[in-house]
């Protein structure tokens, strides 16, 4: 069960971006073009208001960005690590032909994609302390089953064919990992990166709680003070974060993708 | 100019004996005790059912699949002693599903070969041109596309001359024409045998078509359940006499037209010219099959023999068809009324 | 040292249990609620676009870019329009759950052979019956599907909406952060992280149930 499950649901969240219609060119011009409407009415609305001095104290650039740098930092970080880690370990996986082996880690994944982030968060915060370093390892664990899963999966879903042709031709495994198997996995494998990006924004929000910084103080200040611009704030930029990271992994996806496919 | 322009090498002789793949888990073995001499240039037709162990066969000589016991040579060395990678850059192979590589252009999946090889970028370059003008696909179309760009049947030719790239003395190929539809599975057949004639590889084809294997072969070896040979002959000697009960099934009805498509109409012994004008011609180097065709359609009448230049040289009619094949297999119905 | 901390948890269990089995209890409620709401609107609007390219694209799209919105900036986003409570934790369940389920319906409209939908149509079926006995059914297995995704994400994020005064096992969590530093902290964490990963993979378990029960036997693989 577990195994058709998670391939239920990696072809759930896959095909989105395995069909191209005609909505990803709306997608390619229409994210930036919302992402900078959002964030000028917005600018245009704060700049309306007048603030009081609790409110001065958040919205003002230097805070803004050093937030927004704190937000950044944790996630690219964390999705560095992810792939280098969960790439490696996804093609090690691949060379083991073992179904059990597989039915584990997909159990895992599976019961991983259940883990509420913020029970992690908070877990490792409670055992170990507070900090941005808890928050990357938590961001980490979080968001290395999808690349994961996703390079196990790409590379499996190879046809069969192609890599016997491959070595039928003469090719050492070696080659024909690096010059058949990984070349056509490589969209799949992007999009599990994308995802983990993604994964990567939302929970960096939650590393306020364990006093790691990012866009995330923003929220939580502007809830504890009732000051509703800094909530907006807060939620509005990383919004937009979360969707320009999304749009620029997008554009990678499309870039890296091998032509001919 | 480079080597690959000169004379390609000639085949290479294939020996198998006792060759046995034994799955783990399986009670018999997939092949059992296989032996066959295949002399160079010949091209060997592996017919059977699906399941019979043809394919297995075939994949143990480039050691896809790696046999139990027994051995194998190619041009007398072992092949099982050699570095199967090595090995298998020496043997051309087509598999049904082509397995071009999609994310290559035409030009690159011809040169996975060579490149492995490390062939220098010139010599690679002259020979994808060379190859593509051998399988009558223009250089300066389809190099630079990608497979999905191509029709099946292009794609096959493709496939082909990938396989020939480094210009291997022996090819395996696994129903290369398998996937095509009718008409152009017997142009890409009418295409490969002009190849072959010029190349003479040693070929061992695989197929569970009986036409496409008495259209192609040299020698046909019909198989059984464990890859059992049943009968290995020409295909007009299997046609004529099926060795037993399983092959002629295999064979099936019709076996006497199937050798008529064989044989062509100079091996008849010819009747007097027919001075008739408008009357139905056959060619001289046509099949007795197309002459019983156009037999036919006369309604008995003898039909004329014109050579290469259009001149009527003699007659044929069904007596003098039959001849050729020996009576006994020619049924009394089509021969008329005889005692 | 581990021995006391397992008979110390084991102790926290029967203590609370009362608490913890009303936490779960609201937990799944908040969630089911969600996911009908989700499941109804979802698949109304999936019926409503899947055959019109340009609101198939919209929505699709809209759908993606939805996914990719941190839950927890939207939740702090209702909190000024709705308040705190169990009001802003629906809505924004039900905002995430919607957007797998208009995908997969839309998905699964889509992938119906036409020529099924025509003969239904050539045996006189109006395109309302042909929706609903022919389109709809062949597709619910991977509507079912989404609604199954959806249901995994709306488990996760109703643990951070207890920051907006949300039900649930997230209380536990909270709880736990909040009294960080005495003894019952890693208790109250462990119990509302491992709580809200059970009933998910009892709710998935309830799933494949469902969709033997509710999928046609000749659609069944």
């Amino acid at each position: 069960m577990t195994v058709q499950a998670s391939r239920d649901l990696a072809t759930a969240f896959g095909t989105a971006s395995n069909r191209r219609g005609r909505y990803f060119s709306f997608k390619r011009i229409g994210t930036p073009v919302v992402i900078v409407v959002v964030l000028l009415a917005l600018y245009w609305w704060l700049s309306t208001l007048a603030l009081d001095s609790i409110e001065l104290r958040t919205l003002n650039w230097d805070y803004l960005l050093e937030r927004t740098f704190e937000h950044l930092r944790l996630t690219v970080v964390a999705s560095a690590i992810v792939a280098v880690l969960a790439i490696p370990a996804g093609i090690a996986l691949s060379r083991i032909h073992s179904r059990a082996v597989h039915a584990i880690v997909f159990g895992i994944a599976n019961v991983g994609q259940s883990t509420p982030a913020i029970g992690l968060v908070i877990l490792l915060a409670i055992v170990w302390k507070l900090g941005f370093e808890v928050a990357l390892v938590g961001l980490v664990a979080y968001s290395i089953l999808p690349v994961l899963r996703n390079t196990l999966v790409g590379l499996q879903q190879v046809d069969s064919n192609l890599t016997e042709a491959a070595r039928g031709m003469g090719m050492r495994p070696l080659q024909v990992l690096a010059q058949i198997e990984l070349p056509l996995a490589i969209p799949v494998i992007v999009a599990g990166l994308r995802t983990a990006l993604v994964f990567c924004v939302g929970v960096a929000t939650v590393a306020t709680f364990i006093n790691a910084g990012g866009l995330g103080d923003m929220i939580v200040n502007g809830l504890k003070l009732q000051r509703w611009p800094v909530l907006i704030t807060g939620a509005v930029v990383v919004s937009c974060i979360a969707l320009t990271i999304d749009w620029l992994a997008g554009l990678a996806e499309d870039l890296l993708k091998p032509k001919g496919l | 100019m480079s080597e690959t322009n000169s004379r390609p090498a000639a085949g290479a002789r294939i020996v198998l004996r006792d060759v046995t793949k034994t799955y783990p888990g399986q009670a018999g073995p997939a092949v059992d005790s296989f032996s066959m001499d295949i002399a160079p240039g010949e091209l060997i037709m592996f017919v059977g059912p699906s399941g019979c162990g043809k394919t297995t066969t075939m994949k143990m000589i480039n050691r896809i699949i790696e046999p139990t016991s027994g051995s194998i040579t190619i041009d007398g060395e072992d092949v099982l002693s050699l570095d199967p990678n090595e090995l298998r850059r020496r043997i051309g192979y087509v598999i049904q599903q082509i397995g071009l590589f999609p994310h290559m252009t035409i030009a690159e999946n011809i040169s996975v070969v060579p490149k492995l090889l490390s062939w220098d970028k010139k010599r690679t370059r002259d020979r994808v041109e060379e190859l593509l003008a051998v399988v009558e696909l223009d250089p300066k179309t389809y190099a630079a596309r990608y497979p999905r760009q191509l029709s099946g049947g292009q794609q096959q030719r493709v496939g082909v001359a990938r396989a020939l790239a480094a210009d291997p003395p022996v090819m395996l190929m696994d129903e290369p024409f398998g996937a095509t539809d009718p008409i152009t599975r017997e142009k890409l057949q009418t295409e490969f045998l002009r190849l072959q004639e010029k190349l003479s590889k040693t070929i061992v084809f695989v197929t569970h078509d009986f036409d496409e294997a008495v259209r192609l072969g040299d020698r046909i070896a019909v198989l059984s359940e464990r890859s059992q040979i049943e009968q290995f002959d020409t295909p007009a000697n299997i046609l004529a006499n099926p060795a037993n009960d399983y092959v002629s099934q295999f064979v099936g009805h019709g076996a006497a037209l199937k050798r008529l498509g064989l044989i062509p109409v100079n091996q008849a012994t010819l009747g007097p010219a027919v001075p008739v004008r408008g009357a139905i011609e056959v060619g001289i180097n046509d099949s007795l099959r197309n002459a019983l065709d156009l037999l036919v359609l006369s309604g008995g009448t003898p039909v004329a023999v014109v050579d290469a230049h259009g001149r009527v040289v003699g007659s044929i009619d069904i007596e003098r068809i039959s001849a050729v094949l020996g009576a006994e297999i020619v049924p009394s119905a089509l021969t008329g009324a005889r005692p | 040292m581990n021995n006391s901390f397992f008979s110390d948890f084991g102790l926290f269990l029967t203590k609370r249990s009362a608490d913890i089995a009303e936490s779960a209890a609201e937990h799944l409620v908040v969630v089911l609620v969600s996911l009908l709401i989700a499941t109804v609107v979802g698949v109304g609007i999936g019926v409503l676009v899947w055959n019109r390219p340009i609101a198939r694209s919209l929505s699709i799209a809209g759908a993606g870019v939805g996914l990719t919105i941190p839950s927890m900036a939207l939740l702090a986003l209702l909190i000024p329009v709705l308040g705190l409570g169990w009001v802003p934790t629906i809505a924004g369940l039900a905002f995430y759950a919607l957007l797998p389920i208009i995908r997969n319906t839309v998905v699964g409209l889509s992938e119906v052979p036409p020529a099924v939908s025509e003969s239904a149509q050539g045996m006189g079926m109006g395109p309302v019956r042909t929706l609903f006995r022919v389109q709809l059914p062949m597709a619910w297995p991977v509507v079912l599907t989404g609604v199954r995704v959806s249901a995994q994400l709306s488990m996760g994020i109703a643990a951070i909406a207890a920051y907006v005064g949300g039900p649930g096992l997230g209380e536990m969590i909270f709880k736990g952060l909040s009294s960080l530093g005495s003894k019952n902290a890693l208790n109250y964490a462990l119990v509302g992280t491992v709580g809200v990963i059970l009933l998910a993979l009892l709710l998935d378990a309830a799933f494949v149930l469902i969709r033997r029960l509710t999928t046609s036997r000749g659609l069944r693989v």
